[in-house]
């Protein structure tokens, strides 16, 4: 289907594929899927991208749906948390793992802020809190399968406290406070639950729209690593307002859930790479090892049949993520898609944050009090970034400082979470002062960075814009010289403005400039130039930046400027030209009709046949002066047959023969000043051979080798020793011409009788 | 009964020496008459329009291009079934003011600088029906009869694949197969194409092998093929404009 209109030409002359690589025969080949779902793209304008297909009917209601259904299920889950019995106070982990009070609104508890607590009893229950384990946010981030059960042992005996309404809490000055628990209440619920579970709907919304918008495997992959982090996020979210943890039920299957929503991300992002930027051989195989890593071990889990589950799945998400950056590099290697190395850099990024993650948590677990810090601050600071970057792909290819902008900072963001993991790790600053500092350097650092940066690239493109505007006008004369090598021309100048690996002409029409394939290719319509009517082709160029850029919706609009403006120097070129050559014409036409009438007149009254002759020769001298003014050029082969029917016709009059011979190897194209000096030279000549040589026979051979024309003039007639001819009006005006084009001439005798006249002029094109 | 001319000049030396090179052409007793301008040209022609033969009509008509009141192709125009040798007498020997006059049915040319004896020369030939033809309108013939090409594809660019899409398109035609009187024969085409390359007739019977005489007929016959067609031509458009 796709191929039947886009025959492809490669332009001459250009990069048409990468170097190095032997075998580029991919290139519109329709087995390929990659190849044949971009040329797709291409032939239905309505189907283009997901993002711009008109939201209306099934797919407007299907999407309303989803977010209702998100929204309704964020509302349950709010309603049940107001519910929740809670200790109006807030806690955090002191310096030696204890459990501190923070905060409270009770006047009750604020004389023992700072305080650390030792227990808890309410109802028939008592709590002892021997450490910060309780606090800490969530099972999956509790590295020893022992802690977790502890955990899960206190918060499961807290719940039960909490639920008798009236609590005992025993600090560790031997005070105890009798306080009563109050419902969660909406004004209660922190900031970061909000934020996280805004994030994560948001996440789930762009899911959804993915998926409806084009219902094919990769995109149903991406909705599946989607819904899992947006999955995550809520959970986060819901965990972070609870300081206590999960109600038992929940919380057994926080572990679990967690584990199995990073699993599933892992192993879709492995079947995603299989699949885009292009399918890999034996993908199929590859992607059924990533999920049946995956599923094993989130089934093992579940029947509790694994020890050291964290390290488990730690090992596997990395493993996981290790094998979908080497596939990329893989994909990048078979085909140099930009988005492969895009998502490589992703990858690289995320891939190495969360061995950080794991690194600094499995260090800090002998510290007192730390690993709480890192689990719950490093661990959701890495699920937003990740989320992010998610919610971020399906728009890479929209906009170029878009991407810019969030990549430096996440970058940054990468840089902060490092440094606070850091500071509390390895020097020891409590929490709030490492979050502080680090947020700090970071910002600096982004600030700094951010100009630099910036500076740098703007620097660069005022470079190539400089030279950008130099090609675009020497390109604009060219295509006015030869309107047919429009497309050539334009192939070129993109080529040098992207750098790309692909540049194509394809017989395609299109109205404006369009990115495809993901932002791997750009389609350029060749606009009309100069009189050339072929308006449906199109320039293809693929993989901006040898391979290393994605095209985006600024690039497209940049090319069309630079096209328009390509369209507006050549239309203004033509413009002069044409006023330049109608000035030309017009001013020959006046000399040619006053002062030709009036030479005709003069040569009709001539009183001698010498007077007459005299007048035709000024008359075709102005003839031949009008027509080099009102023609720009003559081709070479054109100019002689011209020549040569004229000398017969005049020579024949004047009962001459003529013997021409004429070989060129080059047909080339006269200038007016070459056709017209040419044109003369020759008259002149044989005038003088008719005139004063009384010959019976006339050679003309005329030779163009190498550049370099050789004419020859022969007669037989009864003229002698050249040396001594007064140069008149005639010859002096051959010498001139010849010496204007820079040749030279000279006169022989030959034998038995007669003149031979050689006019050479060398290095033809030089003398333009 | 003495053969009518009809010389139209608007220099009075031109005409007068245009007269005596008509003289000097034809033994038979001549009545020249002069007209200055296109309007005295057309009351000395009188009405011959729907196939009425004026009693005596005129045999040779001089008509030169630039003209005080118009163009000498209006009149060639006008006069297309006019039973007259219609030649064009003009300082411009380029094929961009010989080319339309011909189409408007003239028999000939004659370039107005030319010596006496070379007028005379001509003039002859042209009456005894051995037209001129200089290789610039050789070549604008060529074209002319060529049919239109492909598209604009077959010119632009490098494109060794072209060959390939090219065959797939249907071939544009806007006016459907050439009719016969616009279409060159093969032998036509060939004395053309070697025309356009400066060769002479007599280089021409040579190369070809055929006799002077056979060339001179094909030359003929392209004369009036292109009138022909450039009649059908402006009656095609004629009836479009809804003309006629």
């Amino acid at each position: 289907m796709a191929h039947d209109g886009t025959d492809s030409v490669r332009v001459h002359g250009l990069n048409n594929t990468w170097p190095g690589r032997t075998a580029p025969n991919w290139t519109g080949l329709p087995s390929q899927s990659a190849d044949s779902s971009l040329d797709a793209d291409w032939n239905d304008p309505a189907d283009r991208r997901p993002l711009i297909i008109r939201w209306t009917g099934w797919r407007l209601r299907l999407l309303v749906l989803c977010a209702l259904l998100g929204c309704v299920a964020t509302a349950m889950l709010v309603r049940a948390l107001i519910a929740a019995p809670h200790i109006d106070a807030s806690w955090r982990a002191d310096s030696q793992g204890r459990i501190e009070l923070a905060a409270s609104a009770d006047p009750a508890l604020q004389p023992y802020v700072g305080h650390a607590l030792l227990g808890i009893a309410g109802g028939d229950v008592s709590v002892a809190l021997i450490d910060a384990l309780a606090l800490q946010r969530s099972p999956r981030w509790v590295i020893g399968d022992g802690a977790r059960a502890r955990q899960q042992l206190v918060r499961d005996q807290l719940t039960e406290a909490l639920a008798a309404g009236h609590v005992k809490l025993f600090f560790a000055d031997g005070s105890q406070v009798a306080v009563s628990t109050v419902p969660h209440g909406i004004a209660n619920l922190p900031l970061i639950f909000w934020l996280l579970s805004a994030f994560g709907l948001a996440l789930y919304m762009v899911a959804a729209a993915v998926l409806i918008a084009h219902p094919i495997s990769r995109n149903v992959i991406y909705a599946v690593m989607a819904v899992c982090q947006s999955g995550n996020l809520l959970l986060i979210a819901v965990e972070a307002a609870l300081e206590f943890g999960l109600p038992p039920h929940a919380g057994r299957l926080s572990m679990p859930v967690h584990m199995a929503f990073d699993l599933i991300t892992a192993a879709a992002m492995v079947n995603a790479t299989c699949l885009h930027p292009r399918r890999l051989p034996g993908s199929g195989w590859i992607a059924v090892l990533g999920w049946a890593v995956a599923l094993g071990l989130i089934g093992s889990t579940a029947v509790g049949a694994l020890p050291h589950v964290w390290w488990w799945t730690q090992g596997a998400v990395i493993m996981l993520g290790l094998m979908a950056i080497g596939l990329l590099s893989w994909s990048y290697h078979i085909e140099p898609h930009p988005f492969a190395i895009l998502l490589r850099r992703f990858g690289i990024v995320t891939a190495a944050t969360w061995g950080l993650l794991t690194a600094a948590l499995a260090a800090a677990d002998q510290l007192q009090g730390v690993p709480h810090n890192i689990a719950d601050i490093g661990s959701m600071i890495w699920y937003v970034f990740l989320g992010s970057l998610l919610l971020l792909i399906p728009f890479l290819a929209r906009s170029q400082n878009f991407m810019r902008e969030f990549a430096l900072l996440a970058a940054i963001s990468t840089v902060a979470t490092s440094l606070d993991l850091l500071f509390v790790a390895v020097f020891g600053l409590s929490q709030f002062a490492a979050l502080t500092l680090s947020l700090f350097v970071s910002l600096g650092v982004y600030t700094g960075a951010r100009h630099w940066v910036l500076s740098q690239t703007l620097g660069s493109s005022m470079l190539t814009t400089e030279r950008m505007f130099e090609q675009l006008y020497r390109i604009a004369r060219e295509v006015e010289a030869q309107p047919e090598r429009a497309s050539t021309l334009l192939s070129q100048l993109l080529g040098n403005l992207f750098e790309p690996l692909e540049v194509n002409v394809v017989e395609m029409r299109t109205h404006k400039t369009r990115v495809a394939g993901d932002g791997s290719s750009m389609l350029v319509p060749v606009p009309t130039l100069g009189h050339d009517t072929t308006a449906s082709r199109a320039v293809m160029i693929r993989f901006a930046q040898r391979g290393r850029r994605l095209f985006s919706s600024e690039d497209a609009r940049l090319t069309d400027r630079i096209v328009e403006q390509l369209r507006r120097a050549v239309h203004f070129d033509m413009a002069v030209e044409q006023g330049r050559s109608e000035e030309r014409l017009r001013l020959a036409q006046d000399l040619h009709d006053d002062i030709g009438a009036r030479l005709l007149t003069l040569m009709y009254k001539a009183q001698s046949p010498e007077m007459e002759d005299y007048v035709r020769h000024t008359l075709q001298d102005l003839k031949t002066l009008t027509r080099g003014l009102a023609a720009s050029n003559h081709r070479l082969s054109h100019a002689a047959a011209e020549w040569k029917s004229d000398l017969t016709h005049r020579l024949s009059a004047a009962h001459v023969e003529l013997k021409w011979a004429f070989a060129i190897d080059n047909d080339i194209l006269l200038t007016v000043v070459h056709w017209s000096a040419l044109t003369r030279i020759l008259r002149e000549l044989v005038s003088n051979a008719i005139a004063h040589a009384q010959a019976q026979q006339l050679e003309v051979d005329f030779r163009l080798e190498n550049d370099r024309i050789d004419l020859t003039i022969t007669d037989d007639g009864v003229g002698r020793n050249p040396r001594a001819w007064s140069h008149g009006l005639g010859l002096g005006g051959v010498r001139k011409r010849v010496k204007q084009l820079g040749g030279e001439v000279e006169w022989r005798e030959v034998s038995p009788h007669g003149i031979r006249c050689r006019v050479v002029i060398r290095d033809l094109s030089k003398a333009r | 009964m003495p053969v009518k001319v009809l010389i139209v000049e608007d220099n009075p030396v031109a005409r007068s020496f245009l007269t005596r090179v008509v003289r000097e052409s034809f033994s038979d007793a001549l009545v020249i008459t002069e007209a200055g301008d296109l309007e005295t040209a057309r009351r000395q022609i009188g009405p011959h329009r729907e196939g009425v033969q004026a009693a005596d009509p005129f045999k040779l008509i001089l008509v030169d291009l630039e003209l005080p009141d118009g163009n000498g192709m209006e009149l060639l125009a006008e006069l297309g079934q006019y039973p007259a040798t219609k030649i064009v007498t003009t300082l411009y020997s380029d094929d961009d003011h010989l080319f339309p006059a011909l189409q408007c049915g003239a028999d000939g040319y004659l370039l107005k600088e030319d010596r006496f004896e070379v007028l005379v020369e001509e003039l002859q030939k042209i009456v005894r029906g051995q037209p001129p033809l200089s290789p610039a309108i050789a070549r604008r013939l060529l074209t002319h009869f060529r049919p239109a090409p492909v598209g604009g594809a077959a010119a632009s660019g490098p494109m060794p694949l072209a060959s390939g899409f090219q065959s797939s398109r249907p071939v544009p035609m806007g006016r459907g197969a050439p009719l016969d009187h616009e279409r060159l024969t093969p032998r036509e085409s060939e004395v053309l194409t070697y025309l356009s390359k400066g060769f002479t007739i007599k280089e021409i019977a040579s190369l070809m092998g055929i006799k002077w005489f056979t060339v001179n007929d094909h030359i003929k016959s392209i004369y009036k093929k292109l009138n022909v067609s450039s009649r059908a031509e402006a009656a095609v458009l004629a009836s479009k404009q809804g003309l006629v």
